[in-house]
């Protein structure tokens, strides 16, 4: 309301100005009328409050929830929904001093704030609250329902998740590996405790594992995938820059046994890529590890149909890369990440599943080093292609096939000429360089050629002179000569 | 879903086309393979299981590409591998250098798995010795060395092969049964430790 009135007009009171709290120091719209200190506190407040809020709100339908399924067994199954009763009252009455404490601070603060205020405060707050959409409440279900079957058991791991997830939340602002390796402890407990304690059989506590795996993660998922206290964010992008930078790479190049002009190959290569697209949609690990195992089954077909005979790791391994460069798939590290973090252990380390991941790991980290030498390609080809200088694929131009977009192959037609009349100028601009040279060259011989020459053969003129002056002096000396003889006439 | 339960992950490696793939197919299916055929999808990865002392255990068997380009990954590959079979060619010379980089790697970076040192082809020595390119006494005393398992199969006969993975399986189990109730203990520890580590935490 205040709010209001400071953005209707421009000249203010001065009490508006000032905290809301009266606290002698002035608001800031910003804030909602509060100074920097009451907002903080009011802020705290209203977050705490609406934080216990949902905790209630949740916990409130969960009851329910139970209720209405242990009702609904009990006209069924007498015994069993007696225990399930037993353990509710029991939950309960643990759950007593929190929730009196909830409900005390509930009603204080409606008092203390005016409901437009709490709606005001929390907007601005970071979205910390646990929404419960339709899929939590089903999972959760599922989940209920499952574990009726394990009776006894059934009951303990409920109550171990729920303690969990409240020993989760509390450490929401923890260092994810710490959070990850909490988990982890979780799993391995509750699978050593179904195991040893209840003595169900391995099999068995694999499939609760994950029915507890499912639960969990449906609701931890918003806060522990790709969270802002680590630069999972940072790295998808790079991954993605990286993917997007090699476009060029062909099948060829990695020595991929796929052939794509097969139809049914093709098929199977569109399939593989929509499948490790899909992974991002999924919140459980185990169903981001099944998009995984479904794209490689289809990599494997592709392969089989390729060169029929079944694919070893030699061929997988380069087709996963291939596949994964043509699909370039979001945030791909934050889902490696979170499933390495998050995903039952036993499933990762060891089976099918966990098989796929790692070739998965292993794609993307060759992806993320490959090189020249790793495609057989020289450095210059290499560098070359990484800028878009030059592209491998149009050399395929006459192969394409058909329904290719004719804006593409226009483009294509058009680098084509580029290149060419690149290759032309260039050769060109080569010949010109090579005259220039041979102008220089030839006019640098000529002068040399006449040095040489003016060297070998020097021209003085001085000696010439001289010569020329002995020549004379000598001429001068005839003059001096006695005068030729005469002839006399003798008297005789 | 392919939900199978796998107790032992045993890690393939060796140089391109020593015969790994083949090796797995021979004990998994009992066959050699040669030409087209239709039955499977791809052998890079099978459970097997297997009957030990009584006890059930699965073999989880990864193959791995040998490619030199992917040499840089392959730490990726046997991260808490219990086993690794590094497979050479009897007929080539260059396949068991490389065997000495994957067993230096697995001495540094998963110092719990076992190595089984595995000569392939051996059938091919069958008919004319001359093709053997590496000696079997080497070999047995590099093994002696890195305390591994030896052996020489042949995939198209099936010569050792069962007898390998039955090796595998015995050695895990026996080894396991050996070290179980110590391991169990150091993790209880360690929970407990953890425990009370984030009870700080709360108050």
């Amino acid at each position: 309301m205040s709010l209001k009135t400071e953005r209707r007009g421009i000249h203010v009171d001065q009490s508006e100005l000032l905290c809301k709290k009266g606290c002698g120091y002035y608001g800031n719209p910003a804030w909602q009328g509060f100074c920097s200190k009451c907002w903080r506190e009011e802020y705290q407040k209203a977050r705490q409050k609406q934080i216990q809020d949902d905790w209630e709100l949740a916990e409130r339908l969960q009851r329910e929830e139970e209720e209405a399924y242990a009702s609904s067994q009990g006209a069924q199954a007498g015994p069993q929904s007696l225990t399930f009763s037993k353990f509710e009252e029991k939950k309960s009455n643990e759950k007593t001093r929190k929730v009196t404490t909830v409900k005390k601070f509930f009603t204080a603060s409606t008092k203390s704030l005016p409901k437009k205020d709490i709606k005001e405060a929390k907007s601005p707050s970071p979205s910390l609250s646990r929404q419960y959409s339709l899929e939590t409440d089903r999972v959760s279900k599922d989940f209920i329902e499952f574990l009726k079957t394990y009776q006894k058991a059934g009951h303990d791991v409920y109550k171990m998740s729920k303690i969990f997830l409240e020993a989760m939340y509390h450490k929401r602002e923890s260092n994810i590996d710490e959070q990850s390796e909490f988990t982890q402890d979780f799993y391995q407990n509750t699978a050593e405790k179904l195991q040893m304690y209840w003595k169900v059989s391995p099999d068995k506590v694999e499939k609760v594992t994950d029915q507890i795996e499912r639960f969990i993660m449906t609701r931890l998922y918003k806060h522990v995938f790709c969270p802002e206290t680590t630069d999972d964010e940072k790295k998808d992008l790079t991954v993605q820059k990286r993917i997007r930078a090699l476009h060029w790479v062909t099948p060829q190049m990695l020595c991929v046994p796929v052939n794509e002009d097969i139809a049914e190959v093709s098929d199977m290569v569109v399939k593989a890529i929509t499948d490790i697209i899909e992974m991002d949609s999924k919140r459980i690990p185990r169903d981001k590890l099944a998009c995984i195992t479904r794209c490689s089954k289809h990599i494997f077909n592709a392969i089989k149909i390729t060169k029929n005979e079944p694919a070893s790791a030699d061929d997988f391994l380069p087709t996963l890369i291939y596949i994964v460069l043509k699909a370039n798939p979001p945030r791909l590290q934050s889902n490696i990440q979170y499933i390495t973090r998050f995903c039952n252990p036993s499933r990762l380390m060891t089976g099918e599943d966990g098989y796929y991941f790692t070739n998965l790991c292993c794609a993307v980290a060759f992806i993320e080093k490959l090189d020249a030498q790793s495609l057989n390609l020289s450095e210059e080809e290499f560098s070359r292609y990484m800028s878009g200088q030059a592209s491998p694929k149009k050399q395929d131009l006459e192969n394409w096939p058909a329904d290719t977009c004719p804006g593409v192959k226009q483009m294509h037609r058009n680098l084509d000429l580029l290149t060419q009349l690149s290759k032309r100028q260039e050769h060109i601009v080569n010949g010109a360089k090579k005259l220039e040279k041979d102008l220089i060259d030839w006019t640098d011989d000529v002068t040399k050629e006449v040095k040489d020459i003016v060297e070998k053969y020097p021209l003085n003129i001085k000696t010439a002179s001289q010569a020329l002056a002995a020549l004379e002096s000598e001429n001068i000396e005839d003059d001096k000569l006695p005068p030729p003889l005469q002839p006399q006439v003798y008297a005789g | 879903m392919s939900g199978q339960r796998v107790d032992v992950k045993v890690v393939m490696l060796g140089k391109e086309s020593v015969g790994k793939t083949s090796l797995v197919e021979r004990y998994v299916h009992h066959r050699f393979l040669q030409g087209p055929y239709q039955n499977t999808i791809g052998a890079a990865f099978v459970a097997k299981t297997m009957y030990v002392e009584g006890r059930s255990l699965t073999l989880g068997i990864w193959d791995t590409a040998g490619s030199e380009r992917y040499e840089a990954m392959s730490r990726i590959y046997y991260r808490g591998a219990k086993a690794a079979i590094v497979c050479y060619d009897l007929t080539d010379a260059s396949s068991f250098e490389r065997v000495k980089f994957w067993v230096n790697e697995l001495q540094n970076f998963e110092e719990h798995c076992r190595i089984y040192i595995c000569g392939t082809k051996s059938d091919l020595l069958e008919n004319d010795k001359s093709l053997r390119q590496v000696d079997f006494h080497d070999v047995q005393d590099y093994a002696e060395e890195i305390k591994a398992h030896v052996c020489e199969t042949s995939s198209k006969t099936g010569q050792s092969v069962d007898e390998l993975f039955q090796k595998v399986a015995e050695d895990y189990v026996n080894f396991n049964s050996m070290q179980g109730p110590t391991e169990a203990k150091g993790v209880d520890l360690n929970q407990k430790q953890n425990s009370t580590l984030y009870s700080c935490c709360h108050h």
